[in-house]
């Protein structure tokens, strides 16, 4: 194992952490404004995977041009279900909602697996497996092109939450629901809103995902624990915090597969999860004490 | 007077336990192959539904990570037994075992609180199912295989309703003790338990490694079944999912609940078992119409029924 393996193999890491911290954005998204640990976020990035897939398929378009299009049906899919299963829960705890969002990762995987069988699929560009080189540095043109793209999006979602109006209802909402309802917000449509947006980070991410890697129905559950681990070390309520986690796990996995083998990549992740979980809870980079 | 009147309940109650079982028991010789088998089936996932609800119900603590325990009393089991043990001493083994590594991750779990607890153990349950597939001293992918030969099928069953008796009558125990009432208290008001001096991380211990235990020896039953484990089947989140729809159609409760959930579970399992794609997505469908529209599970809609039975031949 060379060194420049090793650091190939570091910066991929680092640029697949930008992706990934995308895709957590949109679970950081839900659990910070609607406390809602929602078990379905592997299911919907392998579902964004899918879109891209097929919106290849049917009508040629490339999945990176068309991703701000994947990212809205996504979100116009998902909107509906807020109102269907979740907002009626309201009123009765952290759990309910938890567990309809399991039981609906249960249905979405199956689902996939009836639809579209359990094949390990992977969305065939020309720039998935070409090399670009930084310098020494050698990496897949989609992770370069993914930590881009990533990075913008991510941007832009603190722009529209920090200057928009319905950024400033989202933060009021999660601050005092309450209050922010006193003061003339709509909390359930903006908890509506705010699902499709974390939905569609989720399939956006997913989609880069499914261009650098294989995806198929069961994909999913890494990724939600993946995301997990992104969203506890950065931290809720800081956006570029997730990026930074993002690109620290990324690195990280790197690392484990470096050091132990391929197959330990997100064993290595998840470790490192537990551990953070165990010692600082509330996160890395977070500035608030437990 | 009011304590006479209840442990006299405790002990009819303990009685019709054991005669119920023990007429199992004797009954089993008669039942067919099916249905030792079903039997058999609904009995571990009631014991580990039971174990499941002390820990969410009475303690509050909502684990996604029932597969771990599983998973590890099932290798200690065959690994144990292939080296020449007994049966008895393998399962003293795994539920050993389970206690240890309830043990190992308590201080670690126990800091989070509802909802970083629950992703804890779906993370913790993850983690070593990916260690198992990649650690090829256990077995790796493939896994281990039993070398002793496996009891019949009436043997198993008799073992499962050994299982579930036993974690009956202590879960009786263990409800109708001060301990429950400690436990409840900790998950009402973790903080305000303490300060009237409670100590939470001990109460929380013992419920957690009791259920570990009990998760284990379930574990360590389907090992002995199966006469073989391996990472996906035995630390697969399917157990964590199973005990997750039990309880929640079933309704939360020990007993009725478990038994309904267990019996709903393995008949729609039955009923679907040429479709498992199909019997997991209609699974996760009723999990969200109950959670829905019955949040009191089916054990709740048969109270509420019962109720209203008698008060209507009442009036």
């Amino acid at each position: 194992m060379d060194l420049q393996t090793v650091t190939d193999s570091l910066v991929s890491g680092v640029l697949l952490g930008g992706i990934l911290a995308l895709t957590a954005l949109g679970l950081s998204i839900a659990l910070g404004v609607m406390r809602l640990v929602n078990l379905a976020h592997g299911e919907i990035l392998v579902g964004g995977a899918y879109l891209g897939l097929y919106l290849l398929r049917w009508t040629g378009l490339d999945p990176v041009l068309g991703l701000l299009l994947i990212g809205v049906l996504m979100a116009v899919l998902v909107y509906p279900l807020h109102g269907l299963l979740l907002a009626p829960l309201s009123g009765q705890g952290l759990e309910a909602p938890m567990m309809t969002m399991f039981g609906v990762s249960i249905i979405l995987q199956n689902a996939f697996l009836l639809f579209f069988s359990a094949d390990t699929r992977s969305i065939d560009r020309p720039y998935a497996a070409t090399p670009v080189h930084i310098g020494s540095i050698t990496v897949p043109q989609i992770y370069l092109i993914g930590f881009v793209i990533s990075v913008i999006v991510i941007v832009l979602v603190h722009l529209l939450i920090a200057r928009t109006r319905f950024g400033r209802e989202l933060r009021a909402s999660a601050a005092d629901p309450g209050a922010a309802a006193a003061n003339g917000v709509d909390v359930r449509r903006v908890h509506a809103l705010t699902f499709a947006l974390g939905a569609a980070c989720a399939a956006m991410g997913g989609t880069l995902i499914g261009i650098a890697f294989s995806f198929s129905p069961t994909s999913g559950a890494s990724y939600l624990l993946t995301g997990f681990a992104i969203v506890v070390l950065g931290g809720l309520g800081n956006i570029f915090a997730t990026l930074v986690a993002g690109v620290a796990l990324g690195l990280l996995q790197s690392l484990g597969g470096v050091v132990f083998g391929d197959g330990y990549r997100e064993l290595a992740g998840l470790v490192l999860f537990l551990v953070v979980l165990a010692i600082r809870p509330q996160g890395l980079l977070s500035g608030r004490g437990s | 007077m009011a304590a006479d009147a209840s442990a006299q309940r405790v002990a009819a109650l303990a009685a019709g336990l054991l005669i119920v079982f023990l007429a199992l028991a004797l009954l089993s010789g008669w039942f067919s192959d099916y249905a030792l088998e079903l039997g058999g089936r609904v009995l571990l996932l009631m014991t580990l539904a039971e174990a499941w609800n002390l820990l969410a119900g009475y303690g509050g603590l909502v684990s996604l990570g029932t597969a771990s325990f599983v998973g590890v009393g099932a290798y200690v089991l065959v690994g144990v037994m292939n080296r020449g043990a007994g049966l008895p001493l393998a399962c003293l083994a795994a539920g050993l075992a389970a206690a240890a590594l309830a043990l190992l991750v308590s201080r670690a779990v126990f800091r989070l609180r509802g909802l970083y607890f629950t992703v804890g153990t779906l993370a913790l349950s993850e983690a070593l199912r990916l260690f198992m597939i990649n650690f090829q001293p256990l077995g790796g992918a493939t896994g281990l295989f039993l070398s002793p030969d496996v009891p019949g099928l009436r043997g198993l069953f008799l073992l499962a309703l050994g299982l579930f008796a036993a974690a009956t009558i202590l879960m009786e125990l263990a409800t109708r003790s001060r301990f429950s009432i400690l436990l409840r208290a900790v998950r009402d008001d973790e903080d305000a338990a303490a300060q009237i001096g409670v100590r939470p991380f001990r109460i929380k211990l013992l419920a957690f490694v009791f259920a570990s235990v009990l998760m284990g020896l379930g574990g360590a039953l389907q090992g002995l079944k199966l006469g073989a484990v391996e990472p996906y089947g035995m630390f697969g989140l399917q157990w964590t999912v199973n005990v997750l729809a039990i309880v929640i159609i079933g309704g939360q409760g020990l007993r009725l609940a478990a038994l309904l959930g267990s019996v709903f579970v393995v008949t729609l399992g039955e009923l679907l078992a040429s479709y498992p794609a199909l019997h997991l997505a209609i699974t996760g469908l009723i999990l969200i119409i109950v959670i829905r529209f019955a949040p009191q599970g089916l054990a709740g809609l048969t109270i509420r029924l019962a109720r209203r039975l008698r008060r209507s031949t009442r009036a």
